[in-house]
């Protein structure tokens, strides 16, 4: 029975060593889209609502909601990148990675997505991109 | 009118006095503390009090300053890894005056140069480089580049991949002399720092002697000179001295339509053509050859043959008919070419 135990400790314990590794070449496969995404558009003056620059530990993913969502709306997934970025975004990994949130702290306190202020599609994509680099070089 | 004009002196005139904003530029370095620094312009005129913060973070007064000439120039402000990705604000007080700033730091990092920079001979005969980092970036964040040269000569550059701490030179030359540098920065997928970090220590590796490829040892100068001196000499030689000439170089016979001595031909020294002559004398030793005799003629008397010859001992006694035939045999001693045979009937 104590072998048993000790096995499924195990077991679980190298489950945790692995996930780091895939959650960051997950966010680094989001970027690499990203990057794509960004080439293919055209210098659009779209403006969408965009999560500040500065977001809290906590609120990390209720911004990444904010980003898939906005990105829908206004791009839809009809394109090869656009439909792989969102699948990305959506994708455990990505959530499990940008999930800084080590407090039991509510995420109530954190903006909606509408209510943030409107910016060019440029601004959109850097922000997104910081986003992710923040949780690269966390992992 | 007078407190117009009063008011107007004052608005044009007081611009004049008014303190200039500074402009405060931070860096991130190592990722350990920010520093920034007021002075880029001109040093200050008055000694400013810093402020900053992180965004949502505790307002915090400057804990270490840098000074030039008694004056705060600048402030050294501890921090932590992540804290680049949030906005940093700044605020510079004198007096009633406060100058406020924001700034973005992701990419304005400088990370401190390598260290333990290492050098090993493989076991596949390769040259294999190591370092090591010292900021909390992790590993998969920080890029490198390196350079090195050989012999002193031109830097040669190459890139290494975040994640990769060692370097490579295939097949190094024993005689050559090798120098090696490494810097780093945060890599592009953790918001890449727009400068590069110092160039750390040099290694080295390779001969010692070999520092310069176009250097030639001193004794190897001495060989090369004694052996040109030697040739020249022996050119000297060669000319001054007609016999050492000529045994070096012998003339190739020139041929002529007349026909001359083919002993001149081969132009033989004299002692050498003597050699060719005998020395020896020999005596002629004449022969006689004799006729056959008939049996009937021969019956009664026993004839004997002899040959008369002056110094010949030989004689030979015919007793059979079959020994009536006498060769005609020359002595056994060596005749000249030109014998003469004398025959008797």
């Amino acid at each position: 029975m104590k072998l048993i135990v000790f096995c499924l400790f195990t077991v679980y314990c190298c489950s945790l060593v692995k996930a780091s590794p895939l959650e960051r070449k997950k966010l680094q496969e989001v970027l690499r889209e990203l990057k794509m995404l960004k080439r293919d558009l055209p210098n659009t003056e779209l403006m969408m609502n965009t999560p500040p620059k500065d977001i809290e530990d906590c609120c990390c993913l209720t911004a990444l909601t904010c980003f898939r969502e906005t990105l829908l709306e206004h791009f839809g997934i009809s394109g090869k990148y656009q439909k792989k970025l969102y699948k990305s975004l959506n994708h455990t990994l990505t959530i499990n990675g940008l999930n800084f949130c080590n407090t039991e702290t509510s995420t109530n306190n954190c903006s909606t997505c509408h209510s943030h202020p409107k910016e060019k599609a440029s601004e959109f994509f850097n922000r997104l991109e910081s986003l992710v680099q923040r949780g690269i070089s966390r992992i | 009118m007078k407190p117009t004009r009063l008011l107007l002196l004052l608005c044009l005139i007081g611009p004049v006095f008014a303190i200039e904003a500074p402009d405060v530029d931070c860096l991130v370095i190592n990722l350990k503390y920010v520093s920034c620094t007021w002075n880029k312009k001109e040093t200050p005129k008055v000694n400013y009090t810093f402020y900053s913060s992180f965004f949502n973070k505790e307002k915090k007064s400057c804990p270490q300053y840098l000074t030039e000439n008694n004056m705060n120039i600048g402030c050294i402000q501890p921090c932590e890894s992540g804290d680049r990705f949030l906005t940093f604000n700044t605020m510079l007080v004198h007096g009633n005056d406060s100058f406020k700033e924001t700034h973005g730091l992701k990419n304005r990092v400088k990370l401190n140069p390598p260290t333990n920079l290492t050098v090993l001979n493989g076991s596949d005969f390769n040259l294999w480089f190591y370092w090591n980092h010292t900021s909390p970036a992790r590993l998969h964040c920080v890029e490198s580049e390196v350079r090195f040269r050989t012999n002193n000569n031109k830097w040669e550059f190459s890139k290494v991949s975040a994640g990769i701490q060692k370097y490579c030179i295939n097949s190094p030359s024993g005689s050559s002399r090798y120098e090696l540098q490494v810097r780093n920065r945060i890599d592009e997928g953790c918001g890449s720092s727009d400068f590069w970090s110092d160039w750390s220590e040099p290694v080295f590796w390779g001969s010692n002697n070999s520092t310069d490829s176009d250097s030639v040892p001193g004794w190897m100068t001495f060989l090369y000179v004694v052996g040109a001196i030697t040739l020249m000499l022996l050119v000297v030689m060669l000319l001054q001295r007609e016999r050492l000439k000529i045994i070096l170089i012998p003339a190739v016979p020139k041929p002529s339509p007349i026909l001359h001595d083919i002993e001149d031909w081969f132009q033989l020294s004299r002692g050498l053509k003597e050699n060719f002559k005998a020395s020896y004398n020999e005596q002629v030793c004449p022969v006689r050859e004799y006729n056959y005799i008939s049996q009937s003629d021969s019956m009664n008397s026993t004839s004997s043959v002899s040959t008369d010859q002056t110094d010949c001992s030989v004689s030979i006694d015919v007793n059979d008919p079959e020994d009536l035939y006498v060769p005609l045999s020359s002595s056994s001693s060596q005749v000249p070419s030109e014998e003469v045979q004398q025959v008797s009937d």
